[in-house]
């Protein structure tokens, strides 16, 4: 247990980005999940005059409707992250299911999902989102997730063909098969073990797109203005002339939510790509010669001017 | 040839999936536009007529009376034609409101395209030659934290500081209203000004771009054609640009053909929140009045865009790949 | 003949993230005028770091960390980054391993041959480019018309050629040539070196050849320097090398190679794995592998010490002149 604490610790030091990254997703989660412990207000409460100033009672001031922005934000973070909870599973499902069997079967099926995810991918998918919610008229915040599920999968799907095509063509996969695994085994035991960074990492991208994506969408006016989400919050700020009348913590807290929530996400995806791809790591490695190749010139610029100095005296 | 055929071909059959899906939806989804219509009307105490029936349902392009293939083939018909119905928000057909914006999201995306991929590239091309220095860290985090800023945040908060409470950029408009569209330094400047501020949003927001040139850059400084560019004395910036980059932007520009949707996407946002009066504004206004042709069209819009650059794409691509060049002609 | 490139004492680091590790160590030796020098070993004993040290090509993590490298009696880790420039190709040129892969994908040949001649300022116009590249395409056995291919439309014989046309674009005093057949097949490796020699005549070039295969070198070089972990443990005349091994290490590798001519003899190899680099035992490195270690090889280290009619040799145990023709070591019995 401490030898794991310790390797935590050495991993967050020699990693600052992801540090800072998990610092502001899980500060961010807490907060959410644990509202109540953070305010005494309920999100949906009249409690204050429209549009006060933020004080000590109420941190980050009060809406239009005399609503308390920061239990707003905190309680409307829980749906805004679900809702990216979710849409990344779906995302990640789909284009697990369609990247990996492209991938391995080939032939047909591969023929057969790669034209289907490249004719989704090239329709645009905020667009098509756009329309999907304008019929459906203001919709949950569950349907958005579903339709960004439905509509973002192509990119994550070619992304884990190539990599399925990849490991599938090494010389493990060959020899596991003519000793005879069955398929299923395979793919689970010997293909997606080896996917786990990209997989990781294609998970907390489409996180952050989904959860950015229902801000869009929100703030446009297609989700459900009563519930309190991040990006509700906005458009109500929109819709209430927030920026013109200088109310600026009603634009500037979610604001700030979103943007923090997105970064430490990003940092922490930053992380992961660094250390599973060596290329990068090769940074740190660069950094270090850098240094060394800055004594040895040093060393090298004193040597040579003593050996003037020596030619001089004689 | 035969390659470009066969993408010529894929991308026509995009289209008509696009069309498809298009022709499908309404006739699947719960809300049929028809129906909310005619309860809109009742609603505001509307007379409802069969006349009124019969004039929506060839408006929307659909009627009870003829099967779903003959509708579907008159729906496509009329497309490729280029009636894409009439906008019930605007009373104007389509194509002609979309034309309206077309010239403004053509000229934020079209600058943001020159400036950003100039930025970005030049960028990646330096960070990447500075590799594991001071100023090689500050730049990739940097373009991380601003890239991942949602667009939305990204927009309200530059039009909330520079052109709301600063007052240094305009709040909304393509040029200034006063003035007559004329080819003149004012008027030229005047449309140079108000496109500034969402145009730098936009730039700022595609900064993660710099991260892609520079991995690409770092795959390339392995290779060893590089190595045997500085073996034969070429000069530094010479194997850099020519040697290097002239090789690392192949991947960006199949990244740029998957990008596109995702720009005008943006834009779409951008444009809404800085009132730009391109066709993402226009889309808005038809959203909110439940305009479904305009959406519609729309969606398809946006399917030819991102199809064009694709084309573009593929075409560059030959272009400057010899290797391509061999392989599929 | 005068020395022409000179090394004394050089070392070579990789910087990693547990310290640097010395790839390597102390190595001196010459290239006279003129003179085809080998140097061969098994992979990763720092042969190919000594043939990019030449031309300061090492790539970080590589770092040059002692030493002089004299060319003409000029110290070239003492030039600045202009004639560091101008000295590259001009003097020394390199025919490098991969010919697949050292030709820039998306410019023609042309193009590549100009960029030499412009970067030394050796042409006026394009124009005189060009003819000069069709002449070098010609010594080469290159039809000229090729000039305008892309590197992808040639097979790998024909690409290692226009290499070795481009490497003798400015007539360098040295020409390093690091494993250039390796990638190739056995027929057209022979075919590259007859025309490298008889290039070498018409133009007296010097040549450092770099290979793991001693039958080839033998054949084709004046003298072998042999490396073992980033030393030089014998350097002699080619024949010698062969015949009459002085270094354990030469006696194995010598076993490990069919000869082309000769009796046919059973091949055996060298026991064990070579050295982890990270971590050197004192005495002599390759005492664990040796068939004639002491205790002294084990303690300590042998310097390079000069065999009046053989070569230099860092051995303590340094073997008879009849080890190969003579009983005393039946090599069965000892691998």
């Amino acid at each position: 247990m401490k030898k794991l604490w310790y390797q935590f610790k050495e991993f967050f030091l020699n990693n600052p980005k992801a540090a800072i990254g998990m610092v502001l997703v899980l500060g961010i989660c807490i907060l959410c999940f644990f509202a109540p412990l953070f305010t005494d207000y309920l999100p949906n409460a009249r409690i204050a005059r429209p549009h006060e100033v933020p004080s000590a009672d109420h941190i980050l001031g009060t809406t239009r409707m005399g609503r308390d922005v920061w239990s707003q934000v905190i309680y409307g973070g829980r749906i805004s992250i679900l809702v990216g909870l979710v849409a990344g599973i779906f995302v990640m499902f789909m284009a697990m299911v369609v990247g990996i069997s492209a991938g391995y079967f080939g032939g047909i099926v591969d023929n057969v999902l790669s034209f289907f995810t490249n004719v989704v991918m090239v329709i645009p998918s905020l667009p098509l989102m756009l329309v999907l919610a304008s019929y459906l008229d203001q919709v949950s915040p569950l349907v958005i997730a579903v339709i960004i599920g439905a509509t973002s999968w192509p990119f994550g799907a070619r992304v884990i063909r190539a990599q399925t095509l990849s490991i599938r063509n090494r010389d493990f996969i060959h020899a596991a098969e003519v000793m005879g695994e069955s398929r299923r085994r395979m793919v689970f035991f010997e293909v997606m073990p080896n996917m786990l960074a990209i997989l990781g990492s294609s998970f907390i991208s489409t996180v952050i797109y989904a959860i950015m994506t229902e801000a869009t969408l929100e703030f446009l006016g297609l989700g459900d203005p009563l519930s309190v989400t991040w990006g509700v919050m906005l458009y109500n700020a929109q819709q209430t002339s927030a920026i013109r009348i200088g109310a600026w913590w009603e634009i500037l807290a979610p604001s700030m939510a979103l943007a923090s929530l997105a970064i430490g996400l990003a940092l922490v995806n930053f992380s992961i790509d660094e250390i599973s791809n060596p290329k990068l790591r090769a940074q740190k490695i660069m950094a270090k010669f850098r240094r060394e190749q800055a004594k040895e010139d040093k060393a090298r610029q004193a040597a040579i001017s003593t050996n003037k100095a020596l030619e001089g005296v004689a | 040839m035969r390659y470009l055929l066969q993408r010529l071909g894929f991308y026509i059959l995009a289209f008509l999936v696009a069309v498809t899906i298009n022709f499908f939806l309404p006739r699947m989804m719960p809300g049929d536009p028809i129906q909310s219509f005619l309860a809109r009307l009742a609603q505001n105490g509307g007379q409802i007529t069969p006349e009124t029936v019969t004039a929506l349902e060839s408006l929307y392009g659909y009627s009870s009376s003829t099967p779903l293939w003959q509708q579907f083939f008159s729906y496509l018909y009329s497309i490729l034609n280029g009636e894409w119905g009439i906008s019930t928000r605007f009373f104007q057909p389509v194509v002609d409101v979309l034309g309206r914006g077309m010239l403004w999201t053509l000229l934020l995306v079209g600058s943001f395209l020159v400036l950003s991929y100039t930025l970005t590239t030049l960028g990646g091309i330096w960070v990447a030659w500075k590799r594991g220095s001071r100023i090689d860290s500050f730049v990739t985090v940097g373009s991380v934290v601003v890239s991942s800023i949602p667009a939305v945040v990204m927009a309200l908060l530059l039009y909330f500081i520079f052109a709301s409470d600063l007052g240094w950029f305009p709040t909304g408009y393509a040029y200034d209203p006063a003035l007559d569209p004329a080819f003149t330094w004012e008027f030229i400047s005047s449309v140079l000004y108000h496109l500034a501020l969402p145009l730098m949003a936009m730039v700022l927001l595609a900064m993660g771009n710099i991260m892609g040139m520079r991995s690409n850059m770092i795959n390339q400084l392995g290779e060893d054609f590089i190595v045997m560019g500085w073996a034969k004395g070429v000069p530094d910036r010479n194997v850099m640009l020519n040697y290097g980059a002239r090789n690392a932007i192949l991947p960006v520009v199949t990244a740029f053909a998957m990008s596109v949707g995702g720009i005008f996407a943006g834009s779409l946002i951008i444009e809404i929140i800085f009132n730009y009066p391109g066709i993402g504004q226009i889309m808005f206004q038809g959203m909110v009045a439940r305009d479904y042709p305009l959406i519609q069209g729309y969606l398809l819009l946006m399917t030819l865009m991102v199809l064009s650059a694709n084309m573009i794409a593929d075409v560059l691509l030959l272009a400057l790949d010899p290797r391509l060049r061999t392989a599929v002609l | 003949m005068t020395a022409l490139i000179e090394v004394k004492n050089l070392c070579v680091d990789y910087i990693t993230l547990n310290g640097r590790v010395r790839a390597v160590n102390n190595v001196s030796f010459t290239i006279e005028e003129g003179e085809i020098l080998g140097l061969a070993g098994e992979s990763g004993c720092g042969k190919s770091t000594i043939a990019f040290a030449l031309m300061r090509l090492h790539r970080p993590p590589a770092l040059i960390s002692g030493g002089e490298i004299l060319f003409n009696g000029e110290n070239i880790l003492d030039f600045d980054e202009e004639s560091l420039r101008k000295f590259r190709w001009k003097d020394t040129s390199m025919v490098f391993q991969s010919a697949m892969s050292c030709l820039n994908p998306v410019k023609t040949i042309e193009y590549q041959f100009y960029d030499i001649f412009k970067a030394h300022g050796a042409v006026a116009s394009r124009q005189e480019s060009i003819v000069k590249a069709r002449e070098l395409l010609n010594i080469v056995d290159i039809p000229e018309e090729r000039l305008f291919d892309y590197p992808h439309q040639f097979s790998g014989g024909m690409r290692q050629r226009v290499v070795i046309a481009m490497a003798l674009a400015l007539k360098p005093k040295l020409l390093i040539m690091d494993e250039p057949t390796t990638a190739l097949d056995v027929v057209i490796q022979r075919e590259i070196l007859q025309k490298v020699y008889q290039l070498k005549q018409q133009f007296n070039f010097a040549v450092l050849f770099i290979t793991h295969d001693l039958s080839l070198m033998v054949e084709f070089c004046d003298r072998i320097g042999i490396m073992y972990s980033g030393q030089l443990v014998e350097v002699a005349e080619s024949k010698a090398i062969l015949t009459q091994p002085q270094h354990p290490y030469t006696f194995g590798l010598g076993n490990a190679f069919p000869t082309l001519t000769g009796e046919l003899k059973a091949m055996t190899g060298i026991p064990g794995m070579p050295l982890d680099l990270s971590n050197i035992p004192s005495g002599c490195r390759f005492a664990e592998r040796c068939f004639k270690a002491s205790e002294l090889c084990r303690q300590t280290e042998p310097a390079l010490h000069y065999q009046p009619e053989r070569g230099w040799a860092a051995c303590h145990q340094v073997l008879p002149v009849t080890a190969r023709t003579g009983q005393d070591i039946p090599t069965e019995d000892v691998y």
